[in-house]
């Protein structure tokens, strides 16, 4: 039997930490895509149901205003969460995840090039 | 045994992280103006900074979740993002004041030029923060910044007439010869330097890099409290030096040799030189507290890969963040401004900054559903309440009061 449980997306969903399936950081959730029950866009007055997980530049938006191409939108699919707490938990792992790409970038053009930089803190004293 | 010495070592750790450039400046400025009469802020201070340091280290150690990813949750990305802006506004300013309170002490010892020691004060933080390992760093710059017990000493070496000085501590009685704004301008700065929110940023994600668990709360309660109050202890004696060797004399502090002067004047060389390694150390250590901090709140706001425990690849933007914090901190002290004055500043817009910090962790302290059974008891809840009344007060206060009374002047 599964328990129901009431989630309310404003108050467990948006803002919070989302890992990975090793338990890494990814992004917060900075927004969510309402989608419809067939995953065509929400109607007003329909059912609707999450879709994905937004991250990024959608942030500002819900800052200061704007919008953002849907193609530029970073998205985390709805399909890869695999348990919601007190962080959002997904079955995948953070290098399959497109919405990540900065940080690749970084890890490998820049921090990972520096001596060191793939070193690990706990190996030694 | 293991336990005991990590005990041991987390309250060396809390007594280095307390007392940091802002606390050594703040101290003996108010020591050499109103003598030990801002001694109950002090008191007023480190309680608070126990209560919500156990209280971050505690949501950190049962949820995994630290401070700042708690700030983000319950205020959302608007407030929080405000906290955020703030936050690593005065943590650049504190990051500033730390490097370049190095580079001062490293120029009372050497007469090199302060500017020529910056980057290389910088550059050391840089490679302790890029390669050593998270325990050792917490706990060889703990262990050197007790040496600060050298203003302790150095106080009972002076001789003091001791019911001079408790007549000025209980009841408060600022010297006559002050206006009372500028009292009150040093009460908030001192509680701003007390409980600056750097250091629950640190504390809470220092218990996620140790990996602590619920088993951890008694190690938690412990180095609270037993760390902060005697961090609070050499604050005071750092004052009452001041207040004894600097106020009958009418010297205001305005530099770091004048701090250490009732040192050198009591126990001479040697025990100058040693307090002035506690100074390297602690200043030190605060810089290496405050460069993480940064990238603490900035990756756990965005829900960033974050910690000294992960590779630097595996937390490649937490590592960019710190990189540019140095880096902005060196350039802002290239610009010769005086750390010293550097530091009085940021101590009392942390002040101004204190009350969305510490709202958010109180709410969450709270909250089943992060903490179990482990949720806040009865007392701490009162105590978190009058806390947040008199934090409120602080935040409001400080800015009138440092127009009013032209920052203390």
């Amino acid at each position: 039997m599964t328990h129901e449980r009431i989630v309310d997306a404003r108050l467990h969903l948006l803002s919070r930490q989302v890992l990975d399936a090793d338990g890494e950081p990814v992004r917060a959730v900075d927004d969510l895509e309402l989608v419809g029950p067939d995953g065509q866009p929400a109607r007003a007055g329909a059912e609707v149901r999450v879709g994905a997980i937004l991250v990024g530049p959608v942030l500002f938006v819900r800052l200061f205003g704007g919008a953002v191409p849907v193609s530029r939108q970073p998205r985390i699919a709805w399909e890869d969460v695999g348990h919601v707490g007190t962080a959002i938990e997904l079955t995948v792992p953070s290098d399959r995840l497109d919405a990540d790409w900065v940080e690749h970038w970084l890890r490998d053009h820049v921090v990972g090039r520096i001596p060191g930089g793939r070193h690990d803190p706990e190996a030694d004293g | 045994m293991k336990k005991v010495l990590g005990v041991a070592l987390g309250i060396l750790t809390a007594i280095g992280g307390f007392v940091d450039i802002g606390d050594l400046v703040t101290n003996a400025v108010v020591g050499s103006r109103f003598g030990l009469s801002l001694v109950w802020v002090v008191a007023l201070g480190v309680v608070g900074i126990c209560l919500f340091a156990s209280m971050a280290g505690r949501v950190a150690a049962v949820s995994g979740r630290a401070t700042f990813e708690i700030i983000r949750e319950r205020l959302g990305p608007k407030a929080a993002g405000a906290n955020l802006v703030a936050s690593f506004a005065i943590n650049l300013l504190t990051l500033t004041a730390e490097i370049g309170g190095i580079a001062l002490a490293l120029h009372l010892v050497s007469s090199v030029e302060p500017r020529l020691w910056i980057p290389v004060a910088a550059l050391a933080v840089w490679l302790v923060l890029w390669r050593v390992k998270f325990q050792v760093m917490e706990n060889v710059a703990g262990l050197m910044g007790l040496l600060l017990v050298g203003f302790g000493v150095a106080l009972f070496l002076l001789g003091p007439d001791w019911g001079e000085l408790m007549r000025q501590a209980v009841p408060p009685s600022p010297p006559s010869t002050e206006h009372p704004a500028a009292y009150w301008y040093y009460a908030v700065a001192l509680f701003g330097a007390a409980m600056t929110p750097y250091e629950v940023f640190f504390f809470s994600s220092g218990a996620v890099e140790e990996r602590w668990t619920a088993k951890d709360l008694t190690m938690n309660r412990a180095n609270v409290l037993i760390g902060f109050p005697l961090g609070g202890l050499l604050s005071v004696a750092i004052a009452a030096c001041a207040a004894v060797v600097l106020l009958p004399a009418g010297i205001e502090v305005s530099s770091l040799s004048q701090i250490v002067l009732p040192v050198a004047q009591a126990g001479g060389v040697l025990l100058l030189a040693l307090v002035i390694i506690g100074i390297v150390a602690a200043t030190f250590g605060a810089a290496l507290e405050t460069a993480l901090s940064s990238g603490y709140s900035l990756a756990q706001y965005l829900g960033w890969s974050w910690g000294k425990f992960r590779r630097p690849a595996r937390a490649a933007r937490f590592h960019v963040t710190m990189v540019v914090a140095i880096l902005l901190g060196v350039g802002i002290l290239m610009t010769s401004v005086d750390p010293i004055a550097v530091t009085e500043m940021s101590v009392v817009f942390s002040a101004v900054a204190l009350p969305l910090t510490y709202v958010p962790i109180l709410v969450v302290a709270n909250d089943p559903q992060y903490m179990g059974c482990h949720v806040n008891g009865r007392v701490v809840n009162a105590l978190g309440t009058v806390y947040l009344v008199i934090v409120v007060v602080a935040a409001v206060a400080a800015i009138p009061l440092m127009i009013a009374t032209g920052a203390g002047s």
